[in-house]
């Protein structure tokens, strides 16, 4: 064995022996309870005592489930909402800032803050805000989070007021590493500012772009805290999400079986997305 | 220092392993602590100091009790996750017999029949409390709180537009009638801060309407959910929301807060409040002296929606239970402390005057409560003692799927998304199911007695 082999191989081991941790952490926490998550949902388990195997049964269930249904078309709708509304809005709000010198480095953390400020104070101060006694419902005479066609849309507004300013700080990142070099020559063939950002911009962030669009389909898929505090799933089922459909499922109808399918459902959802990003990476050669 | 290739792995191996430690530890290993272990929640730091005082302190032995305060909102999932560990409390406590079944069927919980034989609960608890509590015949769980369906009201704001406290339906309908008229909320009420709170008036449409004869022969299985009975109730009930009586709107009644509902009551905007014997408790802040308004409230018992229904039924309602955990290494002791909890009571009425806790389901008259009780409250608890007729709450004989389904979807009804016939099939689907599976909790007929 020559020397430059023998040391590749305690590179690896030393390299191993530095990943351990992390590994034995996610099987403990990552894999064995996902494992576990697909044993249930082949279960009528309770959540208590003893699990008994039902096969498909609870996926076939599923099919027809309506509140099933009913929660995948409002996930659609709400992944639908993030990849236009806060990706349009982070892109053209990063590309102003670029264009700015002055008051920048404040607007961007005006546009940070509420995205650290934690979902449920978001979401209480919101509500306060929509209520039909205070705010903006009194002043509109509307009361959005009772009607059961305005909840959805205004608890994915609330969400995104909280969430597009992470989007413009991604973006702007990504902005600034575009040669500056582009733009000149765009100027210089006569692209006023709408065709720079349509022609250098965004073909330069491609990468940027499409991981963010990947990872709002999949948080779209986990959303649960502004639902669960602004609306509960209500009013009637109108802002329920696969999220909280499981939550009731496991620990209000103490079906953890049935709920097991539902997030197991949820993952082969966000797997599909993931492994089609990943093709379509390969296949143009981007890197992140 | 330097440190071998073979060490470092080894290091890291057992770095790696560390965090895994705690919880193989505590696998398999019942929290056998030196006292009575209990895990209970409270709805404010008044009752759960009166609690440390007067029922863990004072409790004379054998054995000291350690008292365990778990948030509201989480307590059942701690319980429950520490049962299916083997551990947890050695005084168990559950919000009902629907998951008192589900934890006597995983073997959690300890016999109670030694135990009721020793102390004589038979002769303590009423009889309906008792069947409420066998799991197949045999009892694993004693209620340690109970709760009724009432009519709150404001008796001024009555009197100022000249209504009477409703008796039948017909004056209902018309006191309902004239307060949306004048821009009032005839009946406050909303789900904003309890999604759940739906089942509270399916509960009254199903007692009071279709009837406790017909609920009861329901829940043995014998009449289907979709008999026609049970959808005249809900279409009744579907129809004083649509005409926004309840909350004062469709879109209203999913945002208000219990808050708004009480200071509605108080401030004269909303007629009646109809709800659970519990609000007496909560309601107290909004009124007289604690409120800075000179408001008073009163309560009187449901009246009967249909010719033929009892003119008094008290839906009873069990809110918390309390066993025995089968892994206890001290059952005896903590029986000796859950008959101290349950059977005196003066305690109990105690409970109710000073902090406004809900008693158990033992018999109370005037002469137990303290001097200085609020009135309201001893009239409730002594006229409940004596109920003649009872109603199913929902949420205590009905299993948890079908009542989880019941109030979801009842708010599909009042919005017209389903109709109360296709409501109650599906209704009647999930419960069919849940009684093949032993799942319906034990109701006793309507005269209290054991079925």
């Amino acid at each position: 064995m020559s020397a430059a082999i023998a040391a590749r191989r305690r590179r690896g081991l030393i390299g191993w022996a530095f990943m351990l941790p992390l590994v034995a952490v996610n099987a403990l926490v990552v894999l064995g309870p996902s494992l576990a998550a697909v044993y249930f949902s082949l279960t009528d388990w309770s959540g208590i005592g003893r699990a008994h195997w039902v096969g498909l049964d609870n996926y076939r269930e599923l099919a027809s489930d309506p509140d099933f249904g009913t929660a995948l078309w409002h996930n659609l709708l709400w992944t639908a909402f993030f990849l236009v509304v806060p990706m349009a809005m982070g892109l053209f709000g990063a590309f102003a800032l670029t264009r700015i010198r002055r008051g920048r480095l404040l607007l961007r953390v005006v546009y940070f803050v509420p995205y650290i400020v934690a979902s449920v104070v978001t979401s209480a101060i919101w509500k306060n805000l929509l209520s039909p006694d205070l705010g903006i419902g009194r002043m509109l005479h509307v009361n959005v989070l009772g009607n059961i066609h305005l909840a959805l849309p205004a608890v994915e507004i609330v969400n995104n007021w909280a969430w597009w300013g992470f989007l413009v700080v991604v973006f702007l990142a990504a902005m600034r590493d575009v040669n500056p070099n582009l733009y000149e020559a765009a100027a210089l063939d006569g692209a006023g500012t709408f065709g720079q950002f349509w022609h250098v911009t965004l073909p330069s962030i491609r990468p940027t772009f499409l991981f963010l669009g990947l990872m709002t389909i999949i948080w779209s898929f986990l959303s649960f805290d502004y639902v669960y505090v602004l609306t509960q799933g209500g009013p009637a089922g109108s802002t329920d999400l696969l999220s909280t459909l499981l939550y009731r499922d496991a620990f209000a109808e103490l079906r953890a079986g049935y709920a097991s399918a539902i997030g197991v459902v949820m993952a082969l959802i966000s797997a599909v997305v993931v492994v089609g990003y990943l093709a379509v990476r390969k296949r143009k050669d981007w890197t992140v | 220092m330097t440190m071998s290739r073979r060490k470092f792995l080894a290091l890291s191996a057992t770095a790696a392993a560390l965090p895994a430690l705690p919880t193989l530890a505590g696998c398999g290993a019942p929290d056998h602590s030196a006292g009575i272990g209990y895990w209970s929640a409270f709805a404010n730091q008044q009752q759960r100091d009166y609690f440390q005082r007067a029922r863990v302190d004072a409790f004379p032995g054998p054995g000291r009790v350690e008292l365990t305060v778990k948030p509201n909102a989480s307590i059942d999932q701690l319980t429950q996750t520490a049962l299916a560990a083997g551990t947890g409390p050695d005084l168990v406590q559950t919000d009902g017999p629907a998951q008192v079944a589900a934890y006597a069927a995983a073997g959690y919980l300890h016999s109670l029949e030694d135990y009721a034989r020793a102390y004589h609960w038979d002769r303590l608890l009423a009889p309906w409390a008792l069947a409420a509590s066998r799991i197949n015949g045999e009892l694993v769980a004693l209620p340690a709180d109970y709760e009724t369906m009432i009519m709150l009201y404001n008796p001024a704001t009555l009197h100022a537009h000249g209504w009477p406290v409703p008796r039948d339906r017909a004056t209902f309908e018309a006191v309902c009638t004239e307060a949306k008229a004048r821009g009032m909320i005839p009946v406050a009420a909303g789900n904003a801060d309890w999604r759940a709170s739906s089942e509270w008036w399916v509960t009254m449409a199903l007692n009071h309407h279709a009837g406790p004869d017909a609920v009861y022969q329901a829940l043995l299985g014998r009449l289907p959910w979709t008999d026609p009975v049970f959808v005249d109730a809900i279409t009744t009930l579907s129809g004083y929301y649509q005409a926004g009586w309840w909350g004062g709107g469709v879109e209203d009644y999913f945002t208000n807060s219990f808050p708004q509902m009480y200071a509605a009551l108080a401030d004269g905007r909303a007629a009646f409040m109809i709800t659970g014997s519990w609000a007496s408790t909560e309601i107290a802040p909004y009124f007289g002296e604690a409120a800075g308004n000179s408001a008073t409230w009163d309560w009187a018992p449901l009246f009967p929606l249909r010719a033929g229904v009892p003119d008094i039924v008290w839906d009873l309602g069990i809110g918390r239970t309390l066993s025995i955990n089968a892994n206890t290494d001290k059952p005896d002791e903590t029986a000796a402390y859950l008959n101290f909890l349950e059977s005196d009571p003066r305690r109990q009425a105690d409970g109710v005057a000073e902090v406004g806790m809900q008693p158990a389901p033992i018999e109370l008259t005037a002469a137990d409560f303290p001097p200085g009780a609020d009135a309201g409250q001893v009239r409730l608890y002594t006229e409940l003692s004596n109920a003649a007729t009872i109603g199913y709450t929902t949420w205590t004989f009905f299993p948890q799927q079908t009542d989880t389904q019941l109030y979801t979807n009842f708010d599909k009804v009042f919005t017209a998304q389903l109709s109360p016939a296709d409501y109650l099939a599906g209704l009647d689907e999930t419960f069919r199911r849940e009684l093949r599976l032993g799942a319906v909790p034990t109701a006793p007929a309507p005269n209290g007695a054991a079925s």
